[in-house]
């Protein structure tokens, strides 16, 4: 309850991009790679590139939802860690395993996010710390599950993740498929809801909006794509990897401010941080290919993230001088 | 009669040190439309409230149609039949119109997937009597935020009926409305009435209460004092309930001689050396200097005595607001909550948008475009909403001290030497008799009387000319009070000009040495020396006085 109330404090906090400036990003990472990454529109790049976004876009429209009920999880990452370690213990190589695999990672990732929710809604914790708090929990429970990386995904299941459906990569059907699972959930009165609380959680309480409730579903459904987003390192890896989700929450955080969702909540949405979580990984593709150490990477994603939070701050510096 | 549709009977409810509600009832029956009347504090939003259940009284009892009813959040009472238009309105802006007339009742398909259409036709079957107030065009997929304060409340009020309620509670639900949608909002009260709809009406326009409802309900310091058929009861009677026998007490203070009394001598400690940052056109020391500065502009003549001076001020909720105040004055703001003190406050601390008007200190005119050019003038500012606007509660108390005040210590204008943060923060304690364990605990620690005077502290030791208190001695105790008002008064024996806007009609007759008294925006009666009695504050806040002035 605090720290939502806090944050819209913040000037930052308001502060969104807009649309246009979102695909403008894109569309110059997109720019320079093509210049940078030999054949970029080539078969094999376009299919291994998307291989290595679907990940990110998964947890990065999961950080959306928790972002826009007013909340952070910072817990996402392990969430990953956690459903991936347990998914490929299940799955040990058999095909046939596959479907129960899949259901204990939603599964894994559905009870993840309850807790955090139910820490956050009930007993009142900042979300800040508290999914820190719990991230920890979460990558102690992987080492436990896998405490080195091993395990194995089923090869029919790497490959077709690799291949393409007419012309087009598997991988892009994900993200797309990603895309409208957003859109289906956008129509359920759950995420209107999470709309609402994250917009004037007081003003929801009054129009008989369950506050509590919907809380602990954003977080719920911020664990459900975090599995997902499991589901897809698996088959992009073919292992399992108990440290795998470690950079992805960060990440995810940065996607959503890239796509223009408030941090302050209510306002945003998955569409925005599908490009914004493309952007960051192109720009991960561009600082490899222009043979930049990978220590500096995370400078980089970092600075790429102050930029775009301060092209977005012009407009709102403008809009706060006081009349002449 | 019929039996009572609702009755509520013995509600209380504490908010920290202030008894909002202290034993109120209420009887009403179906039918009706019943007023809830009351001066500021007297606790007409809580007890709308424990109705609606945003509020959950500490004891008390609701019975609605003889049973008792368990109300723990909006949507109890929404089960009990219960919809509420709220003061401080409950829509989402970031949603569409649609989206908050629907909100949390969205009409759903199977498994809770929303049915746009439905949802839209209910908006619109909701919003259609009003249609006029948006030029004919319901803006139903529009942000709700981009729409205006009257537009808004209008949404508000949709959203209520949508909910076909039996009970309808309308807490100023037309204070941002136009005469024509007033109209339309009085029939379609007619038509609930007529269909056996409870609506309880608090408005602050008497006239309305007294076209509109059946009977009315006095609240007087969280208790009932009386409920009267409005058909039998002038406003004269009405006021006399809201007041009760309170002795009309005459202000302690006289009112304060012509001419600026000497400057002490912690004020000619506010010269020039000793604001090294403060800009030029504030520098001017009370006194012939000043009026000689003014003189040299030619129409901007200040009035002789005169230390402040407004003039035309103008902004989204002050209608041209212009007074004199002299220097060690104390110049209440009076009328009912929110018809525009707080913003008249802000205004002269340059943190409203003034779209027209001017201020005068000293002869010199006074920058109302940014609170630190106030600030450097010599304005200080005592928010309302302390916990927020007026201190940094997790800091230690020497810090919150010495905040505002700090340039003026600062060597050459960065050191700050923490001997001297140090022994200023301890005079001003001992001065103000806060109690507090070390200077170095946090002012949250404190009680909320001595947190007040630690944000009134951090001002003093600016030594400021004009003082704006906000309502200081909201949710303080007796005790603190007394010493606030002492504080008060020194800081305008100082010299200073204290302007006090004040919910607490007793406080403006005890400090004040004239009240300007608001409404909607404008400055609708001045009352000063033994004039101002509550008496006299609550009709003037209800626009009753004699010698009423538009």
């Amino acid at each position: 309850m605090n720290v939502p109330a806090r944050l819209r404090d913040l000037r930052w906090a308001g502060v969104q991009l807009s649309g246009v400036a979102t695909v403008a990003m894109l569309v110059v990472a997109v720019a320079v790679n093509t210049a940078l990454q030999p054949n970029f529109w080539g078969g094999y790049a376009l299919t291994s590139n998307f291989a290595t976004f679907v990940p990110l876009v998964a947890i990065a429209i999961g950080q959306t939802v928790v972002v826009l009920s007013g909340g952070l999880d910072l817990s996402l990452g392990a969430q990953v860690t956690l459903a991936s370690v347990v998914a490929v213990q299940v799955v040990d190589g058999r095909l046939d395993r596959l479907p129960l695999a899949a259901a204990a990672a939603l599964g894994v990732g559905m009870a993840c996010g309850a807790l955090n929710g139910l820490v956050v809604a009930l007993l009142r914790l900042q979300p800040i710390v508290a999914t820190f708090a719990t991230s920890f929990v979460f990558s102690g429970l992987a080492l436990v599950v896998l405490p080195t990386p091993g395990g194995s995904v089923p090869i029919e299941v790497t490959t077709a993740y690799r291949d393409s459906v007419l012309g087009v990569p598997v991988a892009l059907l994900a993200i797309v498929g990603l895309a409208l699972l957003w859109r289906v959930l956008r129509g359920h009165r759950v995420l209107r809801h999470v709309y609402a609380v994250g917009g004037d959680a007081e003003a929801a309480y009054a129009s008989l909006v369950p506050v509590t409730r919907t809380r602990v579903w954003a977080y719920v459904l911020g664990g459900l794509f975090a599995a997902l987003s499991a589901l897809a390192v698996l088959a992009n890896t073919g292992s399992g990897d108990p440290f795998v989700g470690n950079e992805l929450t960060l990440a995810s955080v940065a996607a959503v401010v890239l796509g223009g969702t408030a941090l302050a909540g209510g306002r945003g949405g998955a569409g925005g941080s599908i490009l914004g979580a493309m952007v960051l990984a192109l720009v991960t593709n561009i600082v490899f290919f222009a043979d930049v150490p990978t220590t500096y990477r995370q400078l980089v994603n970092g600075a790429v993230i102050i930029l775009a939070l301060a092209l977005a701050g012009i407009p709102a510096l403008q809009k706060r001088r006081p009349a002449a | 009669m019929s039996t009572a549709l609702l009755e509520m009977t013995g509600v209380r409810k504490r908010y920290g040190g202030v008894q909002a509600l202290d034993g109120a009832s209420l009887t009403a029956v179906r039918g009706e439309v019943h007023a809830l009347l009351g001066p500021n504090g007297s606790g007409k939003s809580t007890l709308d409230k424990t109705l609606a259940g945003t509020v959950v009284p500490d004891s008390g009892e609701i019975r609605i149609d003889g049973a008792v009813a368990r109300i723990g959040g909006p949507r109890d009472a929404h089960a009990l039949g219960v919809a509420a238009v709220y003061q401080q309105l409950s829509i989402v802006g970031d949603l569409t119109v649609t989206q908050n007339v629907v909100l949390g009742l969205e009409p759903a398909r199977r498994w809770g997937f929303l049915d746009h259409r439905a949802a839209r036709d209910r908006a619109g079957a909701a919003l259609e009597r009003f249609a006029a107030a948006f030029s004919g065009r319901l803006p139903l997929d529009r942000p709700a935020g981009s729409l205006g304060p009257g537009e808004l409340q209008i949404v508000e009020v949709a959203k209520a009926l949508a909910r076909g309620p039996r009970i309808l509670v309308l807490d100023e639900a037309t204070a941002s409305l136009h005469k024509e949608q007033v109209e339309v909002l009085f029939e379609v009260v007619g038509e609930l009435r007529a269909a056996g709809v409870l609506v309880l009406f608090t408005s602050h326009r008497l006239d309305e209460v007294f076209a509109l409802c059946d009977r009315a309900t006095v609240l007087r310091n969280g208790r009932t004092a009386g409920t009267v058929e409005l058909a039998d009861t002038d406003e004269a009677e009405l006021v006399g309930l809201m007041v009760g026998d309170v002795p009309h007490r005459a202000p302690r203070r006289a009112p304060a001689t012509t001419g600026a009394p000497a400057p002490t001598e912690a004020f000619v400690g506010a010269g020039p050396e000793a604001r090294p940052g403060a800009e030029a056109e504030a520098e001017a020391v009370p006194g012939a200097e000043a009026r000689a500065g003014a003189e040299a502009r030619p129409g901007a003549e200040a009035v002789p005595g005169a230390r402040l001076e407004v003039r035309g001020l103008t902004t989204e909720r002050l209608r041209d607001v212009g007074f004199t105040a002299r220097a060690g004055e104390v110049l209440g703001l009076g009328g009912l909550q929110g018809q525009g003190q707080s913003e008249l406050l802000l205004a002269l601390f340059g943190a409203a948008r003034v779209s027209a008007g001017e201020a005068l200190l000293d002869g010199r005119p006074l920058p109302l475009t940014s609170p630190v050019r106030a600030a450097r003038a010599g304005v200080a500012l005592v928010p309302g909403d302390r916990g927020r606007q007026g201190m940094f509660a997790t800091r230690p108390i020497q810090e919150n001290l010495s905040l505002a005040s700090m340039r003026r210590r600062a060597r050459a204008g960065l050191a700050l030497g923490a001997a001297a943060e140090r022994s200023a923060a301890r005079s001003m304690v001992e001065r103000l008799r806060i109690k507090l364990g070390s200077l170095a605990d946090p002012v949250s620690t404190l009680s909320g009387g001595n947190q007040q005077k630690v944000v009134i502290g951090k001002w003093l030791l600016d030594r400021p000319r004009v003082v704006l208190l906000d309502d200081p001695t909201k949710g303080v105790d007796v005790a603190a009070k007394e010493e606030i008002y002492a504080i008060v008064r020194g800081l305008a024996d100082d010299g200073a000009v204290v302007i006090l806007n004040s919910s607490d009609n007793r406080e403006l007759a005890e400090l004040s040495d004239r009240v300007l008294v608001l409404f909607e925006g404008a400055v609708v009666e001045e009352l000063s020396g033994a004039a101002i009695t509550e008496g006299r504050l609550v009709a003037g806040a209800l626009r009753l006085a004699p010698g009423e002035s538009l």
